[in-house]
């Protein structure tokens, strides 16, 4: 966490406290949202609040993780929703911190795609705990002017062309899972990976290390370093593609064919959330997969919600920039899973980076 | 050291420091203005001045703290003027004593034993000798902050003599200390001087001071030597109305030289005409001022009417300051004081008071 | 009651305030440390298993040792530029020294995400000294290891934090009378003796002073490693926040940051008693 993410924490803290009681006492319900600053704009929720006399207090999150902290210690009575990772929705569960999607009450779930209505993650025993919610893929982003060719994974493993120019996001699931990809470690082995796979990846990610100009931590870091050329390629979000090719850099980016990972994040429901509340809040998830939001994300965001309700209200252009137009692409895709000896991946990536 | 091993003839026939038409100026402000000076061997001598006359600065061009201005320094017949402080076979007590406060006192007392040509095993024997002479050796393991005003004095004193310097430089040293224990180191200071056989070169505001201690007085005024002299040709004999002022506080009445007579000269003041002894080489016509200190001047029946406008008991006697003729004169009084406001009469011996010079 | 023992009451607020504050995360920490994880639940039975982790790991060893070996080497790069800046600054900077002080801590003011991306800007492959170097013919092509490298964290470390450095010298140069020089020079000490037997021992505790400060706090920066140290930018603090934060390996993390609080705490010792004792000579206890 750094001291940014805990500022929001703080102030996160402090709003809680602040409107907790407050929204208690209106005559409308009052739920609670925790989730990222990014998804609750207040005119994509404009539609939801003059259609339901509902009254919505929005707390922003810096990180998963700090999400996950603040429910473990007792922050899950006030809240009423809450926005994880699909990959960390089972910290939750295991916690005990959850309780299921009543799909009666959500019936804009029935147009989720299939890749998410067939995922093993967000389920426990067949229950949905974390409904997918908005999704994307993390790409690389390479310079197109400064680049021979289209890059794959293997550009971070192979060859001296770019060595000191790439860079690798500092995230050890992330790391770990592109070093299996490249290996040729299949999806179903990847997140349960035994020693001698393991030591593998090791081993080529120490390579990877002598390669890399730096790893990144903020995706405005990696923006400016792709901007001033000190940075030709790297494994990336999506926003500096869009954002440089607007300032004229010519961008590329690449979705590997041994594997993207994508990533998506669910929307769940605290246990002990009931009557009134609950129905609001299950109001609130369906108007979340809904058409009307669906729209205003992949204009704004942009981002792709996790059903085809807003699909056919997008252009064409608006489809292709966020990766519904040709859905075969989700066959290609890797989603984030915890692994269950990710505290070893965290050491493994520690000793790569300390090597 | 090659100054120690001039012959005790040359010593003698020499003086030990030579002050040359020395100058200093700091910017525009110019603190030793052409100083002459000569301190003879195993004598005591005293920079007398208010501040800002120039004797500290003098004494820190002795020591090698500040570069002169123009001018020549010799001690011993060798040139000073090159030589950094710590190749001068001079040591210095310190105004504020310059103790180390990290090293304890017989550590403070070896320091500069180690860069004289003293074995390496006799340096604390010989620290402690000096510590001895200031009555300071149960101290020896103490640091200098546990002390006393009074002790540090010693043991800067024993700092410096360890030396066996040739030149010592006393820079105000008893101005910390209270009057009581002022007056017994000035006690101690002297002795010392005259058992070590020493040459002290000392610094003070104070004439009191001065005269315990020195052989020789040298009044400082404005960076000039105003004059030089024993004590006593000082006090009795100023050679002008500002150094009568300072030692001692005479009254100076002005007046003009009528010409010789007697053993001195004839004086009309605004107090009439007088025949009084004087410095030497007042022309006629020249203007000049009568010194009368408070303990020459007595109340009587004839003499010149003066107001009493202060009378202020000092113990031994009562100091009534008087005006007359627009002067204002003080006198030592014995008796019953006359009340201010009164009106007295002022005489003097005028064999006992004298003439000075106007201005240097 | 006694005026004093009044002020003793009167205070308790503010000392339980700073027991609460800063003591008990750190005793909750603590207890952490001897507990264990397995998923999402931690077991608190107690065991030394984290503190046995740090000692068989040589990746957390080598952090830990690169965090005190750069904390050493920037207080030390500190005290050689601060000492001279500080005595200048004590001694002759005269009428301009109030000026010069705030120019010092300008720095100070400015965030530190700034300070770095300024770092970035004068040594990045494209910044404004390969620039310069080029076009003056010195180099054909950009210095890469000026940025992204452990020289570049050094330097931005050590311009960071020599204010630290320079106010606790700068401290001790006001408090160094002139006179103790001039005796010293009267006594027939030398320059350098003068140095070595007088400045250098009355200005130790200032230089430990800002040692410390500099130290911890360069121990503590994991920003700027992360930011400026390119691939090799990994530190002990960092890996502390993943196992909290992405590993939820708490107990681990907490064992790590207990291991790096004593090591802390040990200097601090060392440089408190080395502090008294010079001060015990200053003070004369």
């Amino acid at each position: 966490m750094n001291r940014r993410d805990l500022l929001k924490t703080a102030l996160a803290g402090t709003a809680l406290g602040a409107f907790g009681p407050a929204f208690r006492a209106d005559a409308a319900t009052g739920i609670l949202w925790m989730t990222w600053e990014n998804l609750a704009k207040d005119d994509y929720l404009a539609p939801f609040i003059a259609a339901n006399d509902i009254s919505l207090t929005k707390t922003f999150i810096g990180t998963d993780d700090e999400q996950f902290a603040k429910l473990r210690a007792g922050g899950a009575d006030s809240v009423d929703l809450i926005t994880p990772g699909l990959d960390k929705v089972e910290y939750y569960t295991a916690s005990d911190l959850l309780q299921p999607i009543d799909f009666a009450r959500v019936p804009n779930a029935a147009k989720l795609y299939d890749t998410f209505k067939q995922t093993p993650l967000g389920k426990v025993d067949g229950q949905t705990y974390g409904i997918p919610f908005y999704w994307g893929i993390n790409p690389i982003v390479y310079r197109a002017d400064l680049m021979e060719a289209e890059p794959d994974w293997s550009v971070f493993f192979e060859g001296d062309a770019y060595n000191g120019k790439l860079a690798m996001r500092d995230y050890a699931l992330e790391g770990i899972m592109i070093a299996a990809m490249y290996l040729g470690i299949p999806e179903s082995e990847m997140f349960t990976m035994d020693d001698r796979q393991l030591a593998e990846v090791k081993k080529v990610l120490k390579i990877q290390k002598s390669k890399l100009r730096t790893y990144w931590n903020s995706i405005g870091d990696l923006t400016n370093l792709f901007a001033t050329g000190e940075v030709v390629c790297a494994f990336s979000w999506v926003p500096p593609y869009y954002e440089l090719r607007a300032k004229g850099i010519d961008m590329g980016m690449a979705k590997p064919k041994e594997g993207v990972i994508g990533w998506c994040d669910t929307i769940a429901v605290p246990k002990g959330v009931e009557g009134a509340r609950l129905d609001a809040a299950f109001a609130l998830v369906d108007y979340l997969l809904g058409p009307d939001y669906g729209k205003m994300l992949a204009v704004g965001g942009p981002y792709a919600q996790s059903t085809s309700a807003a699909r056919d209200l997008l252009s064409d252009e608006q489809q292709d920039k966020i990766f519904v137009k040709d859905l075969s692409v989700m066959d290609s895709f890797v989603w984030k899973q915890n692994p269950p000896r990710y505290g070893d991946w965290v050491a493994l990536w520690n000793e790569v980076k300390a090597s | 050291m090659a100054v120690a091993a001039k012959t005790a003839a040359g010593r003698r026939t020499r003086p030990l420091l030579e002050v040359i038409a020395l100058h200093k100026s700091y910017g525009s402000v110019q603190a030793v203005r052409g100083i002459d000076l000569s301190l003879a061997n195993e004598s005591y001598v005293t920079l007398l001045g208010p501040s800002g006359c120039g004797k500290t600065t003098l004494l820190r061009m002795v020591g090698g703290f500040e570069a002169i201005g123009s001018g020549t320094l010799m001690l011993d017949g060798m040139r000073l003027d090159d030589l950094p402080a710590n190749r001068r076979p001079i040591n210095t007590v310190f105004q504020s004593y310059a103790l180390f406060p990290h090293l304890s006192v017989l550590e403070n007392v070896a320091f500069g034993l180690s860069y004289r040509a003293v074995p390496k095993d006799r340096i604390k024997a010989r620290a402690r000798e000096a510590l001895a002479t200031v009555r300071m050796e149960a101290m020896a393991d103490r640091r200098p902050r546990q002390l006393s005003g009074g002790q540090q004095q010693r043991v800067a004193l024993a700092r410096a003599i360890v030396n066996e310097p040739r030149l010592l430089l006393l820079d105000e040293p008893l101005s910390a200390l209270d009057r009581r224990m002022r007056k017994d180191m000035q006690i101690e200071l002297k002795d010392l001087q005259r058992r070590l056989g020493m040459t002290f070169l000392h610094v003070t505001h104070d004439q009191e001071e001065a005269f315990a201690l020195s052989d020789r007085i040298v009044v400082m005024r404005d960076g000039r030597i105003e004059q030089q002299g024993a004590p006593g040709d000082i006090y009795t004999r100023p050679a002008t109305a500002y150094v009568a002022d300072f030692i001692g506080g005479a009254s100076c009445l002005p007046g003009r030289i009528l010409g010789p007579a007697g053993k001195g000269y004839a004086i009309e003041t605004a107090l009439g005409r007088h025949v009084v002894p004087g410095v030497a080489g007042l022309s006629v016509g020249a203007r000049a001022v009568l010194c009368l200190r408070s303990e020459q001047v007595a109340l009587g029946d004839t003499g010149t009417p003066a107001e009493v406008t202060h009378a202020v008991y000092r113990g031994a006697d009562w100091l009534l300051e008087c005006v007359a003729g627009g002067q204002l004169f003080q006198v030592a009084h014995a008796g019953p004081p006359p009340a201010p406001g009164e009106t007295v009469r002022l005489s003097f011996d005028p064999d006992r008071v004298w003439i000075a010079r106007e201005a240097a | 009651m006694r005026p004093q023992s009044a002020g003793n009451w009167l205070a308790l607020p503010v000392v339980a305030a700073l027991g609460a504050l800063c003591l008990a995360p750190l005793a909750i920490l603590f207890a952490y440390s001897f507990f264990s994880v397995d998923f999402v639940t931690i077991s608190h039975d107690p065991s030394l298993k984290n503190y046995a982790r740090i000692l068989q790991s040589e990746t957390y060893r080598g952090l830990i040792a690169r965090a005190f070996g750069s904390g050493l080497l920037v207080a030390a790069i500190t005290a050689v530029i601060g000492y001279p800046v500080a005595w200048f600054l004590a001694k002759r900077a005269g009428a301009a020294k109030t000026m010069l002080l705030t120019l010092l801590l300008v720095p100070l003011y400015s965030g530190d995400l700034l300070r770095i991306f300024a770092w970035r800007v004068l040594l990045g492959a494209e910044g404004a000294i390969n620039r310069s170097l080029i076009w003056l013919g010195a180099i054909d092509a950009p210095l890469q290891g000026l940025l992204f490298s452990p020289l570049a964290t050094h330097i931005a470390l050590t311009y960071n934090y020599l204010p630290f450095m320079v106010i606790g010298l700068w401290l001790a140069f006001e408090s160094l009378d002139d006179a103790w020089l001039e005796a010293a020079a009267d006594l027939g000490a030398p320059g350098r003796d003068r140095f070595r037997r007088v400045t250098l021992p009355l200005t130790a505790p200032g230089l430990i002073a800002g040692g410390l400060m500099v130290f911890v706090m360069v121990v503590g920066d994991y920003l700027t490693p992360q930011l400026l140290g390119g691939a090799s930018g990994v530190t002990v603090i960092s890996a502390i926040n993943d196992l909290f934060g992405t590993a939820f390996d708490w107990p681990l993390g907490s064992a790590i940051a207990w291991t790096m609080l004593a090591i802390l705490m040990l200097c601090f010792g060392a440089g408190a008693t080395l502090i008294r004792r010079s001060s015990l000579v200053a003070e004369g206890a």
